[in-house]
């Protein structure tokens, strides 16, 4: 009985399979277009967010050198340069992992996104976790600007582009995944609902979660009225 | 989930206790389904018993496990799960943690940790709730049986060989946390620490937290010196020694009211982690005792107090000027006699009051004066320059006067070496002197002007304590030093002012009248007379204007001029002017004026010292030396009673000894600034100039009589009031600030109620605290509603503030337009809203102050300015904290980053050891940011301490940091399962 209840407690983490495909989503932004009744803050947060995951996640695998240089490309996004990767492949499973945590931000049920760069054994030497935490009362009267949001999304990319000065070098050959840690019993329900048919979620193993002797440096928090949000990087000591 | 959990309940709240038939009938029916589907449930889990029946729980908020397996916990061994809370059925309410609110709300009913249902299954009875009870306050327990419950416990629920590999650490944690409960209420005396801390800032804090924060700081080190992790797989629950829980268990508490914001993946290492430290704990005890000894070596010094000695030095020095200088004037007694009446409550809130109160008060006037006489001169000087020179009639005659009698060799030694001179005018017991000029009766007696004209004697209010209040002042004053008994029943209306003759009898500006009376039995009281108080100092300076426009007004009787000019282009010495210039004030004013002159300011007033008086003097730079040698060093500026009180305990009294010690010296001492300035003063070196278009720092406006509020409606009200009268300050000034600054007198606590100066302050603790605006403003709206966010975040006491103070700092002239730059991108979403439905209600957020439609459009104005990408992470509005359970973490009040750097380059610099309490706020404020997940602020904390501490030159400071890098990793370790990086 015990074990059945703290099995349910503990909280899963969750990994898309690596796929590819293409198809780019910048700058659908278009908030200006909703009225009051459209507005449901849950998904306007999930958008926000999403798309910026979606900058920040090209831009950490181009300053950590997961791919070559050369497949990307530079974009203006939030107003400031960022690159962005011209793969379809990668852009569309970039695209399809987010498409699928968008649900679970709407919901409040994501609690980090985390993008994990592994050598080639499949170790992890670097995790990029963006610790989202939405106020508890989110409401029409809670709510800012979002073009202050703007700005704070525009800081943490910013810091994004200059972490390779705190951060090591990655040994060659590296590749990348995205983990969910979900909060609570979010589980059970992503297993029910697949948003895009054969790209379910997958537990994370053990081994990619956890990272043996990491050293936690702490790259930016922002806090707004609808979200709070910081970035921070685990990373291995000892990358070889 | 849990945050749904919460949302579903605070819109349930106001339903407790009266729902209709709706609810009724949910009710009813949720608990038919309970019932039938429990038998379908028991089928399904195989086990099933009735250990919990006649018990029906409530679950609240973030459980762990949560309320869906309790429910079904309670379907299977027969109890009852209520969705909502009823009184009368409910019999126990399991939750992990509550707001002080709902603890209030639910005194008396049993509020328990879900480990009770969990444990006692386990134990396969129904255990007592007595010891996991949530919040141990709710009955007070023995420490004995608190020992012998924990033993109970631990061979009750521990299975030693459990087979199953997965389980030891969730007994471990259940261990160590049912009996934390318990222990709560003792535990601050168990280790130690909290022994009569009952002071300062911690006061504020809810006690929950104050307690737990606190103690953390004493608990990390165990941590710290934990094993390595894989001696947790030859845990067993024997180890874990009773005794040793004491110390660990405070920590682990602290982790658990922590749960519901680290309800995630991290939660389970977090547990990890925790019964870790249960076992490992008791063997390195010794060790982080002598730690703590090397590292404060004298922590019994300063007893009871969580407050540097400065600060409270500091306090006083405030309490007792602002005590001395609030007065309310006889107009005004009307005010107070009506207020007097019982039941009359938040004097200070009702309508009209402020304005009242700055229509009498005696500093208000005085504070306004100089402001209206500094503008006199820019006038003046405005005019001259407008009119391309003007005439000096005082100067004419003078030069008149020079060419009738030709002065000495000295006037033209003057000429030559253009030594500057600088005047500094006062007109002699000022307040006095103007009552007294229409009555030649007084002149040469003792007079002293007050309010009071009676015989000095009042009948004493009940709820007053006036002699423990004289016994506190007489702790802090040195010259209340010979305080009969009979004052209780003394006048207790300040003296303002009074007259040579009665200083002679030992009568001083400040003292009560009651106490003067004593003093001197034939002083005589001479009443306010406001009107000509301004005469008379408009025609001083109208007199001085005479002169020279180099004038800076200090205050209403004090000038400065600046005469460098003036003598050389008259030819005559300064004894000649300063001579002058006396006999013109008294003539036109009837009342005598001291001159005392000198090469710099700071000379000049030390002249006058010695010119009054009715006199003047001169002091010649090669006479500077041997005059400033025996002046005491309490006549330099800023020099105050705490700093000659700490001035006296390095053996210093006069300017000569201050002499003596080396700038460094004094910047070890008194913090480089300061430092620097002593060394400066005491030789005689002040290079300030006259400046007679003085630059206003701040605009504010004060109030700390008659506040007595008892709703925080009426404080925000009040709050409100005072924007206003800052408004109306400012835009008298031109100005607008930028920053506001809230500063609250409260009750000190074990202070009487009721203070022995009626509507007085009494003895008090001062606050204060800060928001920067991204714009300049002078809207008394806005400010009302930025004073009223920080006077949330205070978390007053409503009933014990006796003082409010708004301050506007950081000014520039309100011509510049701001507006210049609008936002660069198209409208926002706010604009839509606030175009389409412009009209809130305001009292539609129950959560919302009064002032909340100018809170949105604080935000709206604040974020439509911002453009600068670099300045927005300061520009945050602060409007979350509001719906944050938990408040923004703050050390000694400051929360903004580079409020907090000043404060600790501050502390690193000013003081040669770090005392033990700052070290541990400093670990508590970073303890609270990793629970408020800002990991950024913590890491530049971080940095900046290192920086600081590790280049002191005292190895100390290199030793506090890396108690404090301790403490801190262990509690990143635990959150994230990893330490920060430093380098």
């Amino acid at each position: 009985f015990s074990s059945h209840y703290f099995n349910l407690q503990c909280n899963m983490i969750l990994q898309k399979l690596f796929k590819y495909s293409l198809k780019s989503i910048f700058g659908y932004f278009t908030m200006a277009t909703l009225t009051r009744q459209d507005l449901n803050f849950g998904q306007v947060v999930a958008d926000i967010l999403c798309e910026f995951l979606e900058v920040a996640i090209h831009l950490i695998l181009y300053v950590r050198d997961v791919y070559p240089s050369g497949i990307f490309q530079k974009r203006k996004k939030y107003n400031v340069p960022v690159q962005m990767s011209c793969h379809p492949d990668l852009n569309q499973y970039i695209q399809d992992t987010l498409h699928c945590v968008k649900p679970l931000i709407e919901k409040n049920e994501a609690e980090k996104v985390v993008v994990v760069i592994m050598d080639k054994e499949h170790r992890p030497v670097e995790r990029f976790v963006f610790e989202i935490s939405q106020p508890p009362l989110l409401s029409i009267s809670s709510e800012t600007l979002l073009s202050h949001v703007e700005q704070l999304l525009r800081a943490i990319i910013l810091k994004i582009s200059v972490c390779d000065a705190v951060l090591d070098n990655n040994p060659p050959g590296c590749t990348f995944t995205v983990l969910v840690h979900t909060r609570e019993a979010a589980t059970r329900n992503m297993e029910k609902v697949q948003v895009i048919k054969d790209f379910p979620w997958i537990v994370a193993d053990e081994q990619e979660v956890h990272m043996e002797e990491a050293k936690l440096i702490p790259l930016k928090t922002m806090t707004s009225d609808i979200l709070k949000m910081q970035l921070y990087v685990e990373e291995k000591t000892q990358k070889t | 989930m849990s945050r749904d959990g919460w949302r579903k309940k605070a819109s349930e709240d106001d339903g407790w206790g009266g729902r209709g038939g709706y609810m009724a009938a949910k009710i009813s029916k949720l608990e038919e389904q309970f019932q039938k589907d429990a038998p379908r449930e028991k089928q399904k889990d195989g086990t099933s018993s009735c250990i919990f029946s006649g018990v029906a729980i409530y679950v609240n908020g973030y459980t762990d496990p949560s309320a869906d397996e309790l429910r079904r916990l309670m379907m299977l061994h027969g109890g009852q799960f209520h969705l909502y809370y009823t009184r009368s059925k409910t019999t126990h309410i399991i939750a992990t943690n509550l707001p002080n609110s709902k603890i209030q709300e639910l005194k008396g009913e049993k509020v328990v940790r879900p480990e009770w249902i969990t444990d006692s299954i386990k134990a396969g009875c129904q255990l007592s709730y007595v010891q996991y009870q949530l919040y141990a306050k709710q009955k007070s327990l023995n420490f004995t049986s608190i020992c012998a419950r924990g033993k109970q416990d631990l061979s009750s629920t521990n299975d030693p060989f459990k087979p199953n590999p997965s389980h030891p650490q969730s007994d471990s944690i259940k261990n160590g946390s049912c009996s934390i409960i318990e222990e709560d209420a003792e535990r601050p005396r168990v280790n130690g620490i909290h022994d009569g801390d009952d002071d300062d800032a911690c006061a504020l804090l809810p006690r929950g937290s104050q307690d737990t924060s606190l103690t953390n700081g004493y608990v990390h080190p165990v941590n710290g010196a934990l094993k390595p992790q894989d001696s947790f797989a030859e845990h067993s629950p024997h180890v874990v020694d009773i005794g040793s829980h004491q110390s660990h268990l405070p920590q682990t508490e602290s982790r658990d009211r922590e749960e519901p914001s680290c309800s995630s993946a991290g939660s389970k290492s977090n547990f990890h982690q925790r019964s870790l430290i249960s076992t490992a704990s008791p063997a390195k005890q010794p060790g982080l005792h002598s730690m703590q000894k090397d590292l404060h070596p004298k922590p019994t010094s300063n007893p009871g107090t969580s407050a540097a000695p400065q600060k409270g030095n500091l306090h006083d020095q405030t309490r007792v000027r602002l005590n001395g200088s609030y007065h309310m004037t006889p107009n005004s007694s009307n005010l107070a006699d009506s207020s007097h009446q019982p039941g009359r409550s938040g004097k200070g809130a009702e309508a009209g009051v402020i304005s009242e109160f700055f229509s009498h008060s005696r500093l208000h006037h005085i504070s306004t004066w100089r402001n209206e006489f500094s503008e006199y001169v820019n006038a003046l000087q405005s005019r001259r320059r407008a009119a391309g020179g003007a005439v000096f009639s005082g100067k004419e005659k003078l030069k008149k006067l020079k060419a009738n009698c030709s002065s000495g060799i000295l006037s033209l030694w003057f000429m030559f070496v253009r030594q500057s001179c600088i005047l500094h005018v006062d007109m002699d017991c000022f307040f006095v002197s103007v009552g007294i000029r229409h009555r030649p009766d007084l002149i040469g007696k003792p007079v002293a002007v007050t309010s009071n004209r009676g015989p000095g004697r009042v009948a004493q209010r009940p709820g007053s304590n006036p002699q423990l209040e004289f016994q506190y002042y007489q702790r802090k004053q040195k010259q209340y030093r010979k305080v009969d008994l009979d004052l209780a029943a003394l006048s207790m209306a300040e003296i303002a002012s009074c007259s040579y003759e009665a200083r002679q009898a030992g009568v001083r500006n400040g003292m009560f009248f009651g106490r003067a009376k004593q003093l001197c039995p034939d002083l005589q009281s001479v009443p306010y007379d406001f009107q000509a108080y301004k005469e008379v100092a408009l025609s001083m300076y109208e007199t001085l204007a005479s002169y020279t426009h180099n004038i800076e007004a200090l205050s209403c009787d004090e000038a400065l001029v600046d005469a460098t000019n003036l003598l050389v282009e008259l030819g005559v010495t300064p004894d000649d002017l300063a001579r002058a210039i006396r006999e013109d004030i008294k003539e036109k004013t009837g009342c005598s004026a001291s001159v005392g002159m000198g090469s710099n300011i700071l000379l000049a007033r030390m002249a006058t010292r010695k010119a009054k008086p009715n006199g003047q003097y001169f002091l010649r730079s090669e006479e500077v030396d041997d005059f400033i040698r025996d002046q005491p060093v309490s006549s330099l500026p800023g020099v105050g009673r705490s700093m000659s009180s700490k001035l006296t305990s390095l053996r210093v009294s006069t300017c000569g000894d201050l002499q003596q010690l080396s700038i460094s010296r004094l910047q070890r001492e008194f913090g480089p600034r300061t430092g620097q300035m002593l060394f400066r003063f005491c030789r005689g070196l002040y290079d300030r100039p006259v400046r007679s278009e003085k630059e206003r720092k701040s605009v504010s406006a004060e109030m700390n009589y008659n506040i007595r509020f008892t709703q925080v409606e009426e404080a925000e009200t009040f709050l409100t009031n005072l924007s206003m009268e800052v408004q109306k300050r400012l835009e008298g000034a031109g100005l607008r600030g930028r920053r506001i600054t809230l500063k609250v007198m409260v009750r000190k606590p074990g202070a009487p109620v009721e203070p022995a100066k009626y509507g007085g302050h009494g003895i008090c603790d001062n606050f204060a605290r800060s928001v920067s605006l991204a714009q300049p403003t002078d809207s008394g709206q806005l400010i009302a509603a930025e004073a009223i966010k920080l006077f949330h975040a205070m978390k007053l006491d409503v009933k014990d503030m006796r003082g409010v103070g708004l301050q506007v700092q950081q000014l520039e002239g309100s011509h510049a337009d701001p507006s210049g730059q609008g936002p660069s991108r198209g409208r926002s979403i706010k604009d839509l809203l606030l175009a389409k439905q412009p009209a809130h209600s305001p009292k539609k957020d129950p959560l919302a102050p009064q002032g909340w439609s100018s809170v949105i459009r604080t935000g709206f104005f604040k974020s439509k300015n911002v453009q600068c990408p670099s300045s927005s992470s300061t520009d945050v509005p602060e409007t979350l904290s509001k719906f944050n359970p938990r408040p923004v973490p703050t050390l000694a009040g400051a929360y903004e980053f580079s409020d907090i750097r000043t404060l600790l380059r501050e502390w690193v610099t000013t003081i040669s050891e770090p005392m033990e309490e700052d070290i541990l706020q400093v670990v508590k404020f970073c303890t609270e940011l990793v629970e408020d997940k800002d990991l950024e602020k913590l890491y530049l904390v971080i940095k900046y301490m290192k920086r600081l501490m590790q280049q002191s030159s005292e190895s100390v400071w290199s030793m506090a940091f890396d108690f404090i890098l301790d403490n801190v990793q262990v509690v990143v370790q635990q959150t994230y399962g990893s330490t920060l990086k430093i380098t």
